[in-house]
């Protein structure tokens, strides 16, 4: 912890003790003292535009060198005051709360009064603030400016001119978090409008933030756009099911509707933000097309069934089965689910072969970094993300993969000056140049392919920098005895781009990622040994990442649904059959049942003819689903199982983070939690599986699980656990 | 005996003489005076203020007045009125502005006509009239949706 300078200052006649430097708005929340605000945002820079919507106003007398008292003559703006020794504040005096009538009487003067029908109307700031310290009444009887109402920005965000009030809360946005500069002022004065350049559409891929920042109805949700106020909807604590990230949102909805998403604040995760594949793509939660009753295929056609004969008919088909069965996926289900159904499989039908995997190559790579690292998975937690001095990003399409790990690493290069380094292949960054190539310091633009060459091209230039410790001779094997010229000519990258890269990566806080383009590779093993090796060689040992895409596939592996890993990564004996070997045997005719669990086999397993004609010549496929996709279409007999809104549960994310997730609503009694089915099935089948609830569940994997040990539901809270590390799997 | 007759017929007497007496009164008497009505041939007249059936009212043009605002469902004590707004269109235009309710409901069973819903709406578009009769045969019937609740359209010169 670097030392704090502390200072003393007086607020309102407290005396209290801050950090040099801190803003006088943030001392007077350390002591309950409200200062109203708009501008105003603790992630956004003050600098350029920050200041400006003149609400935050205080008295301040400072300490002269001397010791006396000198008060300033006019009122400052406390967002931008700096606290210092002696200062002395008052925030509540008969002058401030006529200069606040002021303000707000000038911001009312072109804000239309159409609160009944603005969707920020109940949770607008300008609102409570007006209530709150504006006039009751406007001199202002001239014509008020008049805009078109409602203009489109992008697909999910309309903007109504005439209700902004300038604070540009959403131009910092995009410019200090999002990164994609899309949005700013055009002219000036009382014509003042935030716009995008040319009046192009506002293309982001963290747009739905600016909803929730601005502090009028200006920016509004377009999905959400009139389908309720804020007093008519209910809100769950809930975990975003997108990507792997995990973002801690809030579900608002009405009856058994959706109808937005918020950003619940987690400093440990996403902070406040979310990306628009979440905050816009919850929507399937209640979706028309939400399988209701269970189906059964009758002469060739799907066709609703009761549970009871669904069951009847899975228990006893998977009784003849006798132990040739095999379960896929589970990567979008809760622990709870997972830890069920590899228990199901394991012990109730004795079976193996259960797999999440979708990708190539992850048999192979997964293995070595688990013996290497302890886990295959992220090194690092998401928070030390933004501490890290240099960030290595490579093969990777980053802020469509992981955008909230996006957000950390941009925000330690704008905040705190980290650098970056990125190597993407050719195509991928002219694409993607708004993104990681806008903001890192090198960008090595390698040829399709070539990542292996690029990552013996770093590691050559760390070994032949003499300054550096040369580390453990064995990490020269991995070379393949290339120097960086060689490495050079065959990737297609500057020799001088890769030793300055190789350069700003020997520091002691380094971390690398690995993405797609390293995971899918067939070199991915090869490839993933030398990222180690210059992790290990800067002696940031373990600061590799490659973090899992799907929603909870983390959770899928530390709970087990691997052939050769049982829950907390504890060894199988005998391994069974992998995802692709699976569905060969399928093709082969040797399974007589698959299970798919949740999972959009088809269309997520990378080679789909491979899938189809596996879930074609399955005698019996029986898939768990929300609603009747390609996979499930296929399928002998269709289970509809409750979504993240429906249950109780956990989610795992990228980080090995275990958050909870609340129950909203029911959308129909006839569909049951994943767990439940698998313990139905499995009492059918006499070896009786007795939980009540998820919590249940989760106690059970906290006892049995070491990994697991903090997690249990009372110890969650709202900001989730980190797992345990893996016993005795670190290099 | 004479006594007994006297104890026994007397008070029927002068009971009947009273209302013989109420009886002609009344026939004499002049309308307004009568506190008895003949419901349901006759109804009561309510007073100003009272507060029962609630009608959404509508713009002399025939625009509803009803923006969707919900402030009357955020206003209501009871939690008995559910309204779904929706975007207005050029070719569909149903209130003026930009949002008008495609749902209104309330529940008439819930309510406790306290006015409240009156009070909150920002253009005085839900108000409670004097239609006092809400009985119903089903609790379902008792679930006034906006067809039920809005003012027929009236052609004024």
């Amino acid at each position: 912890m670097p030392d704090i300078e502390w200072v003393y200052i007086k607020i309102n006649g407290i005396a209290l003790k801050v950090p040099k430097g801190e803003m006088i708005i943030e001392s007077a929340k350390r002591i309950g003292v409200e200062i109203p605000f708009f501008c105003y945002h603790p992630r956004l820079s003050m600098k350029e535009g920050g200041a400006n919507c003149r609400m935050c106003l205080v008295e301040v007398a400072s300490r002269m060198p001397d010791g006396s008292l000198r008060k300033m003559p006019k009122p400052q703006t406390s967002c931008s005051l700096p606290a210092a020794e002696g200062m002395e504040i008052e925030t509540d005096t008969e002058a401030l709360n006529a200069d606040r009538r002021g303000v707000l009487e000038f911001l009312l003067i072109n804000h239309p009064l159409d609160c009944p029908i603005c969707d920020r109307g109940g949770e607008c700031p300008l609102q409570n603030n007006t209530m709150h310290y504006g006039p009751p009444t406007t001199r202002f009887i001239e014509e008020k400016r008049h805009f078109p109402k409602a203009y489109p920005l992008s697909q999910y965000v309309v903007f109504d001119r005439e209700r902004c009030i300038h604070c540009a809360r959403c131009t910092r946005f995009t410019r200090d978090i999002s990164g994609d500069e899309e949005l700013n002022f055009l002219w000036r004065g009382a014509d003042m409008e935030v716009a995008t350049f040319d009046h192009t559409e506002y293309n982001s891929r963290f747009s739905g933030n600016v909803i929730e920042l601005c502090p009028v109805g200006a920016l509004l949700s377009r999905p959400y756009r009139f389908k309720a106020r804020p007093w008519d909807l209910q809100s769950a604590k809930s975990i975003c099911t997108q990507c792997s990230n995990g973002c801690n949102i809030k579900l608002d909805y009405r009856l058994d509707r959706i109808h937005r998403v918020n950003a619940r604040l987690n400093e440990d995760v996403n902070e406040e933000w979310t990306c628009d594949k979440g905050k816009f793509g919850m929507d399937y939660i209640s979706d028309e097309s939400r399988l209701k009753t269970p189906m059964i295929r009758r002469n060739g056609e799907l066709s609703p069934a009761s549970w009871e004969e669904v069951l009847y008919l899975i228990a006893s088909e998977l009784k003849n089965a006798e132990g040739e069965v095999a379960g896929v996926g589970g990567a979008y289900s809760s622990n709870e689910d997972i830890y069920v159904f590899q228990k199901f499989m394991r012990e109730t039908l004795r079976s193996k072969h259960i797999d999440h995997r979708m990708g190539p190559n992850f048999q192979s790579y997964n293995s070595g970094l688990l013996k290497r690292f302890g886990c295959p998975a992220m090194g690092n937690p998401i928070a030390e993300l933004e501490d890290m001095k240099s960030t290595l990003i490579f093969g990777s399409n980053f802020v469509d993969e992981q955008p909230i790990l996006y957000l950390r690493v941009r925000k330690g290069w704008r905040f705190k000056r980290n650098k970056v380094v990125e190597a993407a292949p050719q195509g991928l960054i002219s694409e993607e140049i708004r993104h990681v190539t806008q903001f890192a310091e090198v960008s090595l633009n390698y040829k399709n392919g070539t990542e292996l060459p690029l990552a013996q091209g770093l590691l050559a230039a760390l070994f032949e920098d003499k300054g550096r410790p040369l580390g453990e001779q064995k990490l020269l094997s991995h070379l393949s005895g290339k120097n960086v010229a060689q490495c050079a000519s065959e990737t297609g990258v500057d020799e001088k781009d890769i030793r300055k890269a190789a350069e700003l990566l020997a520091t002691d806080k380094m971390c690398i990622f690995a993405g797609e383009y390293v995971t899918h590779s067939p070199d991915a093993t090869a490839i993933l040994e030398v990222l180690g090796d210059i992790a290990v060689l800067t002696g940031n040992a373990g600061n590799l990442n490659v973090p899992v895409s799907r929603n909870n596939e983390q959770g899928a592996m530390e709970l087990g649904i691997l052939p050769d890993m049982l829950p907390g990564y504890v060894e199988e004996q005998n391994p069974g059959m992998n995802t692709e070997e699976i569905l060969s045997a399928c093709v082969k005719e040797d399974l007589k049942a698959l299970w798919v669990m949740n999972t959009d086999l088809v269309k997520e397993y990378h080679n789909s003819d491979l899938a189809n004609s596996a879930m074609d010549a399955c005698p019996f496929v029986v898939v768990t689903a929300l609603a009747i996709t390609d996979t499930a279409a296929k399928a002998n007999v269709v289970l509809p199982v409750h979504s993240v809104a429906e249950k109780w549960g956990t989610f795992t994310n990228v980080e090995r983070r275990v958050q909870a997730f609340c129950k909203a609503f029911e959308i129909s009694p006839d569909i049951h939690a994943e767990w439940k089915v698998f313990s139905d099935l499995s009492s059918m089948l006499g070896s009786p599986m007795t939980y009540a609830d998820g919590k249940d569940i989760l106690n059970e994997i906290v006892k049995s699980v070491p990994t697991f040990a903090k997690c249990g539901p009372n110890t969650l809270g709202d900001e989730g656990v980190i797992l345990n590390p893996v016993a005795g799997g670190k290099e | 005996m004479a006594e007994t007759l006297n104890r026994t017929f007397t008070p029927i007497a002068q009971g009947m003489a009273l209302t013989l007496k109420h009886y002609v009164k009344m026939l004499t008497a002049r309308k307004e005076n009568i506190a008895t009505f003949q419901y349901p041939e006759e109804r009561r007249e309510q007073f100003p203020r009272t507060r029962w059936r609630h009608v959404l009212t509508r713009y002399d043009n025939g625009l509803e007045k009803c923006i969707g605002c919900s402030l009357c469902a955020g206003a209501c004590p009871a939690r008995c009125i559910y309204v779904e707004a929706k975007e207005n269109t050029d070719e569909n235009r149903v209130s003026p502005g930009e949002r008008f309710a495609i749902k209104y409901e309330i529940n008439m069973l819930r309510c406790i006509f306290c006015g409240y819903c009156q009070e909150a709406c920002p253009t005085g578009a839900i108000v409670l009239r004097k239609d006092f009769e809400l009985s119903e045969y089903s609790r379902q019937d008792a679930l006034y949706t906006k067809e039920m609740l809005l003012e027929p359209i009236l052609m004024k010169k």
